[in-house]
């Protein structure tokens, strides 16, 4: 109950701060469609060029695709380590240290909040995108049911993945590039530039074996109906296993990193 | 142990990165790196009494920042112990960190794009504080320190001066039981500093708050601590009171002489004459020697003497004294 008093309270101060800045709003929501659509674009040049399909994967299924995968990496979103760096290495950090409350609820308050706001934007034109596509949605009610907990544990996998990346800044300066080459990986292994199904040979066992697909394309593909309910399940199952060890590595990078941390300036 | 504030033999060092200038010596480091230890606090011991409002004096980088922010919790020691209303600090419990604050002069703890009213509700729940409660303490906080309209402007729309008002408000909303705080009036104008000392003194008077404070403006120092901790290099040199200090710090005494006429005589056989204007002398003369001195001055110009007064040197002198090493430290250890 006192955690939730405190969300709200929390909320309502990051709402209020988050809506001040519209243009930064708008560009975001922006930018977060254009990327999935370059690729959308290119997967539908490809897959007319070959006949109408890529794999098992023909045009709407691809918009689909892309349509989900934009949702979920807008609502797994999690950019705490770029602002953590500066956090640590200026000494912004000891205000909130000094709170009988850990820093990760301001974080996962500004997180939540920042969602909220630009989801407003996001929604119509990821429909607009939808029906200009023609977009393929074999959702049933078993996917969405599946998808509520695939996308709560999606969006907090990615979010204790990104601070446990952030504490790196404990004893690394620039610890946001750490951040940046992992980006890098996720954007193969997490099913950003194409749907896991079609990653060649060894590259899509690897990709189930990392966490990145866990928080983005795993999802997607249960929410447009991609994978049948059965496996949908076993791998919201490896969700909550990867939620479990990122929880367990962050408790105790973040123990190690605050004996580390030097509170530089003040 | 029974002390709000116990420390014994508390050490902290860096570890420092270090590296010649030049671009050779840059690419050397990307390979190799040297690292120095440097040692922030040298196992200090004090102790600070129930309500007492201490002075923490020093010159940059003497160690007096580091001290409290292992006090604070922020900061893990290397070596020695701490107790801070009987936890210790580094393991940073909840039941500590709601009695205590640490407040920075230039750190800012509160949201800048809202006004401060919505912050200080967070806080109300982080502190668990009851609604009547929150009422009484915004109301006094308000009162002591003219908050009225701020409180509902934007953080970012405040002048430096308001903001610390506020600021002061955030820190101490959940009612601390221990105070610390760095550079309180750092930046701010003369008429801000007279209000936050005021208020500080109030604020211990009313709540008997225990406080540790650190500042470059020793008017803060005089106005509100009677017992200061002298630290330098990260020893502790003085622990006493703050009248006390410029008798053992500074081994003389002023006199400050005006004669009629404006007339200007040699004074030098009395003393080092260190200011001379307009009839107004001021000789420097040892302590111990500094009565027989000022009665031989009056009967030399027992005419001419329209004032006469014998004072301490000014607090500021008599710590630079200390810290430009022109005073040996053996001889100032209390």
């Amino acid at each position: 109950m006192k955690l939730l008093r405190i969300y709200r309270a929390l909320l309502t101060a990051q709402l209020q701060a988050t809506a001040q800045y519209r243009a930064q709003a708008f560009l975001y929501v922006l930018f977060s469609v254009i990327r999935p659509i370059v690729f959308l674009a290119a997967w539908v040049a490809v897959a007319n060029a070959r006949g109408g399909s890529v794999g098992s994967f023909d045009v709407a299924d691809f918009a689909g695709y892309f349509i989900a995968l934009t949702l979920v990496s807008h609502l797994c979103m999690s950019w705490f380590a770029w602002e953590f760096e500066q956090d640590v290495a200026q000494g912004n950090l000891s205000p909130r240290l000094l709170r009988p409350l850990h820093p990760i609820h301001y974080a996962a308050a500004a997180n939540i909040s920042y969602k909220i706001v630009t989801s407003i934007g996001l929604l119509p034109i990821l429909l607009l995108v939808a029906v200009s596509f023609h977009a393929r949605f074999q959702t049933t009610l078993e996917h969405l049911l599946l998808f509520i907990p695939s996308m709560i544990l999606a969006a907090v996998l990615s979010f204790l993945f990104d601070w446990v990346q952030a504490s790196t800044a404990f004893w690394i300066t620039r610890s946001s590039q750490v951040s940046f080459v992992l980006g890098r990986v996720s954007f193969i292994f997490g099913g950003q530039i194409a749907p896991l199904a079609l990653l060649p040979g060894v590259l899509g066992t690897i990709a189930y074996a990392l966490p990145f697909g866990y928080m983005l394309a795993v999802p997607a593909d249960i929410l447009r109906g991609g994978v049948d309910p059965a496996r949908g399940l076993l791998l919201v199952g490896a969700q909550a296993l990867w939620v479990l060890l990122f929880y367990a590595a962050l408790q105790r990078v973040w123990r190690a990193g605050v004996r580390e941390y030097s509170a530089v300036g003040a | 142990m029974n002390a709000p504030v116990f420390v014994r033999d508390l050490a902290k060092s860096y570890r420092v990165h270090e590296r010649e200038e030049g671009l050779g010596a840059a690419m050397r480091a990307l390979v190799k790196r040297r690292y120095r230890d440097v040692r922030a606090v040298d196992g200090i011991t004090f102790e600070i009494g129930e309500g007492e409002v201490v002075g923490f004096l020093g010159p940059n980088g003497a160690g007096k920042t580091t001290t409290l922010k292992m006090l604070a919790g922020l900061l893990y020691p290397t070596s020695g112990e701490a107790t801070v209303l009987g936890h210790t600090p580094w393991l940073r419990e909840s039941r500590f960190l709601t009695q205590i604050t640490l407040l920075m002069g230039n750190r800012s703890q509160l949201v800048w794009d809202i006004p401060a009213a919505d912050s200080f509700r967070v806080l109300q729940q982080i502190y668990e504080i009851g609604e009547s409660d929150y009422r009484v303490r915004l109301d006094e906080l308000s009162d002591l320190l003219d908050l009225g309209p701020l409180l509902h402007k934007p953080v970012r729309q405040l002048s430096l001066g308001e903001r610390m008002k506020v600021e002061f408000a955030a820190s101490l909303v959940h009612a601390p039981r221990v105070i610390f705080l760095d550079e309180p009036t750092i930046g701010l104008d003369v008429t801000a500093q007279t209000r936050i000392r005021r208020f500080v003194a109030d604020y211990n008077r009313r709540t008997g708050a225990t406080i540790l404070l650190t500042s470059h403006y020793m008017d803060d120092v005089v106005a509100l601590c009677r017992r200061v901790l002298v630290i330098h290099h990260g020893k502790l040199l003085y622990d006493g009171g703050l009248a006390d200090l410029a008798t053992r710090m500074a081994p003389y005494k002023l006199v400050v002489v005006t004669l009629a006429d404006g007339a200007s005589p040699r004074f030098d056989e009395f003393g080092e004459v260190v200011a001379s204007e307009e009839g107004r002398t001021t000789v420097r003369v040892p302590r111990e020697s500094a009565a027989e001195r000022t009665a031989a001055i009056i009967r030399a110009f027992e005419q001419q003497v329209v004032d006469l007064s014998v004072e301490d040197p000014p607090i500021e002198e008599v710590i630079d004294r200390v810290f430009s090493g022109e005073r040996p430290l053996s001889q100032v250890r209390s």
